[in-house]
């Protein structure tokens, strides 16, 4: 299909602000290690990274403000909290740890592979075009994330030790990414969003289980409770603003600016 | 009256900000149509192109020089720049011309998809100064997000390979 029905354009925008809105807290977390990743390659490659973070949360809020009539800037910086879909793991400090860094881009990354998977056969011509390309570069993200996990799981005692704990510290939140947004079956149901051959859930478990034992590196997340609230709709843990409050103090400044 | 061949000659002169390509030989003119405007015998022209990447930085750039150039041409009324993702861009859409401007500058480009994964880093590279194949990448992630950095044990020296995306 070329244009959605009208009855899918809030559960496709609201799908499409959960990925957007975990791709730009994401980006905005990994781009304060520009200058500080631990050498000069990776200080290229991360910041390449969440730029690219950053750059399809961008393309997705380009196909949400054109449903709404709104700019791209406004559906990204201009709403309130509670209208935010993201998960809490894209939304809490690393504190600058490099491991706990590694560890939620790599949760996230082998998440965004199975979604954009998906989303690259939509029967929406549109995302799947944009979902196709947005594949491509995360299968470059998996390969870097992949390799760190696995470098530092095995280097030595205290890399591994440092590992585990982020793992162990992460893992709780790492469910949650996994909360369905509001109107999910209808878009699973006209295959705007279709359903894959195996459960995404499980399969995000598989892949980065068979990482974590490759580094070395132990790893069990629960699935969320089916009547578990989070992020995705729109309850936050109580740093969530501050964290927003950061990210859109430019554009609350001048917010019809243009760069 | 404007035409899409001469658009396309004007396109041709437009290099890549990054890159001493062709916009044209880089393979991301995806199509350039042409109407007529109402009342006015001026046209409007509208170009679609191929982000290499989503986030290229470089395409601002590309769509201001697109509009200056296309803008000066006699009985041009508008330029619009569309920045389109279907069919994505790779780069198989590299011409031969452009292969070799890469190479000039000692920036490889792998040779054409023979599997349909889109991403296959890692495959040896001949070096484009000595063409010795025992090189190995030292970094994926290179000065823009479409190159690596190589490094060939030959002839000791740097060069960059556009990915294969």
């Amino acid at each position: 299909m070329q244009t959605l029905p009208d009855e899918l354009k809030t559960p496709l925008a609201v799908l499409l602000l959960s990925i957007a809105d975990d791709k730009l807290m994401l980006g905005h977390r990994g781009s304060d290690w520009t200058g500080l990743a631990p050498i000069l390659e990776e200080d290229i490659a991360f910041s390449a990274i969440s730029q690219e973070e950053i750059a399809h949360a961008s393309a997705l809020y380009e196909m949400v403000g054109a449903m709404q009539g709104q700019r791209a800037d406004a559906v990204a910086f201009g709403r309130p909290p509670e209208a935010y879909r993201c998960a809490e793991l894209v939304t809490v400090s690393d504190e600058f740890d490099w491991a706990r860094a590694l560890v939620r881009q790599f949760f996230c990354d082998h998440f965004d592979i199975l979604r954009f998977d998906r989303l690259s056969r939509s029967a929406y011509a549109p995302l799947a075009a944009l979902a196709g390309r947005i594949h491509a570069e995360e299968a470059t993200h998996i390969e870097h994330a992949d390799l760190w996990m696995v470098q530092i799981g095995r280097g030595g005692d205290e890399s591994q030790q440092r590992m585990q704990a982020a793992l162990d510290l992460l893992s709780p939140l790492a469910g949650m990414l996994f909360e369905a947004t509001n109107g999910i079956d209808a878009l699973e149901q006209s295959k705007v969003y279709p359903v894959g051959d195996a459960d995404l859930f499980d399969g995000w478990l598989a892949d980065v289980q068979r990482v974590a034992a490759d580094a070395g590196l132990t790893l069990n997340v629960a699935r969320p409770a089916p009547d578990a609230v989070g992020g995705r709709r729109g309850r936050h843990h109580d740093g969530f603003t501050a964290v927003l409050d950061e990210m859109c103090e430019v554009y609350r400044i001048e917010p019809e600016a243009a760069w | 009256m404007v035409t899409r061949d001469t658009i396309l000659d004007v396109l041709r002169t437009i290099d890549d900000p990054e890159m001493p390509i062709s916009i044209v030989d880089l393979g991301i003119v995806e199509d350039v149509r042409i109407a007529e405007a109402d009342a006015d015998p001026a046209e409007q022209v509208e170009i679609d192109i191929l982000p290499t990447f989503i986030g290229c930085p470089a395409l601002p750039m590309i769509e201001q020089d697109i509009t200056q150039k296309v803008g000066l041409l006699d009985g041009v009324e508008s330029v619009r720049v569309r920045f389109v993702f279907d069919p994505p861009w790779s780069v198989d859409r590299i011409t031969p011309q452009g292969r070799k401007s890469l190479e000039e500058i000692g920036v490889t480009v792998p040779e054409r998809a023979e599997s349909p994964e889109l991403v296959q880093i890692n495959l040896p590279v001949a070096c484009p100064f000595c063409k010795a194949t025992n090189t190995r990448v030292t970094s994926p992630y290179g000065p823009t997000r479409c190159r690596m950095i190589y490094y060939c044990d030959a002839c000791k020296n740097s060069f960059e390979h556009m990915k294969r995306v």
